[in-house]
């Protein structure tokens, strides 16, 4: 809203207070939000169409969705805003389908960029891919349809390498979930331009038999996100769509969390959680005090950033993959660029400073505090990588 | 005034406002001035203290940085921001502090404060902050809207927090870079579209708690630290730029006791320090011998790394 609509209302005394509503704005249900977590244990045969098929074919095919369900040793899937994990006594085989798919997505000054990505559906376009979550021990098989004209991979550091999957072909790689941790799936290929163009997510594993560790014996939660960053510069992306290698300077001109920015109060799309990364129910911290949240940030992008929590400390727990000598308690953590990664854990305490105390009724933010992350297309402060955190 | 969009300007009462420990008058200044070595003036905007009044239109420039914030832990704490008139609008974020909503100073979980607001928070944990601006704040903090806050343990300053080290000496290392071509743009810059190039820093000038870190730095009177063999120091430590730092102590061994206004569970002995924007690092020194030593700021590209950038000051130790 321009402010000088809102200095004609101030005087009207129309002017209405846009934050004591907001504590309203919040989307009741979880399952409306996202498609579910598409991890399903499989006591049958591996799917079909493990074969290289061409994208004609595959895209006919739909029985490879037909997974059996029967028999869960325990449940997998993920709803809405918290990623939810129930701990198995025994190791499972875990099969998930992705397409390689591209489009564009509109960012928040109206530009539209190219993206491709590892999809759940083979018209979709799941920029980041979802998020998986095996447990150590687990059997892992991925088949990748590549319904692209250009090769592509599928890659976990020190877990598997698919090698190249041609365009229009498909492949399925097995592995062997190894240590627990935060992992980032991303696409070898043309290193680093298709991993920044979109093709990433993240992997967790987490330990033997715990719902609530980063690894066994680490600080616990009881809810966990996945946080992918990006940084988007949209000449790079127009090179890459049409196959050249990128020859300017890298300069971001989008950032984003989980695959959007965030969208102030006002704006076109506020309140819609798939174009607000404050309302996206993957990005949001949101729970009650003690809702102790784990958060596996992983940096797709080419920035170095500094993330900024308001409300409460982080526990910074790992770094790079690697436990902490020391578990500090911080406002500002660093995420290293070119696939750093930490596990922090956002604890939900009543807010230290306030006073009266508070315990519930609060919204903060989250936001990157290399502030030229807060912005889109050049300016739009507010419509950058930041998210809500919100003491129910 | 018109133009801004976004922005969500207010002056409500305090909610539940009792009679604090310590006051904090605060008031904007848009046209003040920090000259660099090569001679060039580079506009600046801030905080100027106007306990005692109103203060005005900001009409006289002011300090940069803006005046410390300095409590003690257990004090509750008013932060009064005065923003008269309808010319721009500001708030007041006390970084670190963990205060309700209302009193957090960000804009789009609040308010923009217009008029005056009173913000009212409790200081829980000893420790080195910093206050900024958080209206369009990547250009308002850019323009030098932040001082430093400091939250001494109850017995005052001295010592870091209660049971960790004592101090003789304090240094307060705001260390910050500036883009000189954002210095001529306007509060609400960009807020409704529009690309005022505020995704892409390119600073020219790099500063140390408000002096050119060039030269002037090395000598500077409150930035350099002049002290004896047998003294303590303490260096607070504060990432005031955007980009990655890396700061080394000039040859001197120190031991980080506290970050981001929390002990660590055990200090970290360190010749130099790898920060990300708004970190802070609390470091104490115990030279043992006397000499000269040259402590350098490196601003580091947040994509390759590469130094863009360096500011100096001084040790002595004599």
């Amino acid at each position: 809203m321009p402010y000088d609509s809102f200095m004609t209302n101030l005087l009207n005394n129309n002017y209405h207070n846009d934050y004591h509503n907001k504590n309203n704005i919040h989307f009741s249900t979880t399952t409306t939000c996202l498609p579910i977590l598409q991890i399903m244990l499989s006591l049958s045969a591996a799917i079909d169409g493990r074969s290289k098929t061409t994208k004609g074919v595959y895209m006919q095919r739909r029985d490879f969705l037909k997974f059996s369900t029967l028999g869960l040793a325990g449940s997998v899937t993920g709803l809405g805003t918290f990623l939810s994990w129930s701990p198995r006594a025994n190791a499972a085989t875990i099969d998930q389908t992705f397409y390689i798919t591209d489009g564009m997505r509109t960012q928040a000054d109206g530009i539209d960029v190219w993206f491709q990505a590892y999809s759940s559906t083979s018209t979709g376009l799941d920029y980041p891919a979802q998020s998986m979550i095996v447990q150590e021990g687990d059997t892992v098989n991925i088949t990748i349809h590549n319904t692209l004209g250009t090769t592509h991979s599928f890659v976990i550091d020190g877990l598997v390498d698919s090698g190249d999957i041609p365009g229009g072909t498909s492949t399925t790689v097995s592995f062997l979930a190894g240590s627990a941790g935060s992992y980032l799936f991303y696409d070898r290929v043309n290193l680093p331009y298709n991993r920044l163009t979109g093709l990433h997510g993240g992997l967790a594993i987490m330990p033997k038999n715990s719902s609530n560790e980063i690894y066994a014996g680490s600080p616990t939660f009881k809810q966990q996100l996945f946080w992918l960053y990006n940084d988007i510069d949209p000449a790079w992306h127009d090179a890459i769509r049409q196959g050249r290698t990128p020859t300017s300077k890298f300069k971001p001109r989008y950032f984003h969390i989980n695959g959007i920015s965030a969208r102030p109060p006002g704006s076109t799309n506020y309140t819609d959680p798939t174009k607000n990364a404050f309302y996206d129910p993957r990005s949001q911290i949101s729970g009650k005090i003690g809702d102790r949240t784990l958060l596996r940030v992983l940096n797709a992008g080419m920035c170095v950033h500094s993330m900024h929590w308001h409300g409460n400390h982080l526990e910074w727990i790992t770094r790079n993959g690697q436990p902490r000598a020391q578990i500090w308690k911080k406002d500002v953590i660093a995420l290293e660029n070119n696939m750093g990664k930490v596990d922090v854990i956002y604890p939900f305490e009543p807010p230290p400073d306030a006073w009266p105390p508070v315990t519930s009724g609060q919204q903060y933010v989250m936001h990157l505090h290399d502030e030229m992350t807060q912005t889109a297309g050049g300016g739009l402060y507010q419509f950058g990588a930041a998210t809500l955190i919100k003491f129910k | 005034m018109g133009g801004a969009c976004y922005v969500y300007p207010d002056s409500p009462a305090t909610p539940d406002r009792v009679t604090p420990d310590v006051t904090f008058e605060r008031t904007i200044y848009m046209n003040g001035s920090v000259r660099m070595d090569d001679g060039r003036n580079i506009t600046v905007w801030g905080f100027t203290d106007s306990g005692g009044g109103m203060g005005g239109m900001g009409g006289m420039g002011g300090p940069f940085p803006s005046p410390a914030i300095r409590v003690r832990e257990g004090q509750i704490v008013h932060t009064v921001l005065n923003n008269p008139g309808m010319m721009w609008l500001h708030t007041i974020h006390h970084h670190g502090i963990e205060p309700s909503t209302m009193n957090d100073g960000v804009g789009h979980t609040s308010f923009d404060v217009q008029g005056t607001y009173t913000y009212q928070w409790r200081a829980a944990h000893a420790g080195t902050y910093f206050y900024h601006c958080h209206t369009n704040t990547v250009l308002h903090a850019e323009m030098g809207m932040y001082g430093a806050l400091i939250v001494d343990p109850p017995e005052g300053p001295g010592r870091v927090f209660s049971g960790g080290p004592s101090y003789d000496v304090e240094a307060i290392w705001a260390c910050d870079e500036f883009d000189s071509r954002w210095h001529n743009l306007p509060w609400d810059a960009a807020t409704c579209g529009g690309d005022a190039g505020l995704n892409d820093l390119n600073p020219d000038y790099f500063i140390i708690t408000g002096v050119d870190g060039n030269r002037s730095a090395l000598t500077a009177p409150g930035v350099a630290v002049t002290m004896n063999r047998g003294q303590t120091l303490l260096v607070r430590y504060i990432n005031a730029g955007y980009y990655p730092q890396r700061i080394r102590f000039g040859g001197l061994t120190g031991q980080v006791v506290s970050s981001d206004g929390r002990p660590l569970p055990a200090p970290v002995t360190v010749s130099e320090i790898n920060s990300v924007s708004a970190e802070r690092y609390d470091v104490i020194f115990n030279p043992d011998s006397s000499g000269v030593y040259t402590v350098e700021i490196e601003y580091l590209d947040w994509i390759d790394g590469s130094v863009l950038g360096m500011a100096r000051t001084r040790i002595t130790v004599n």
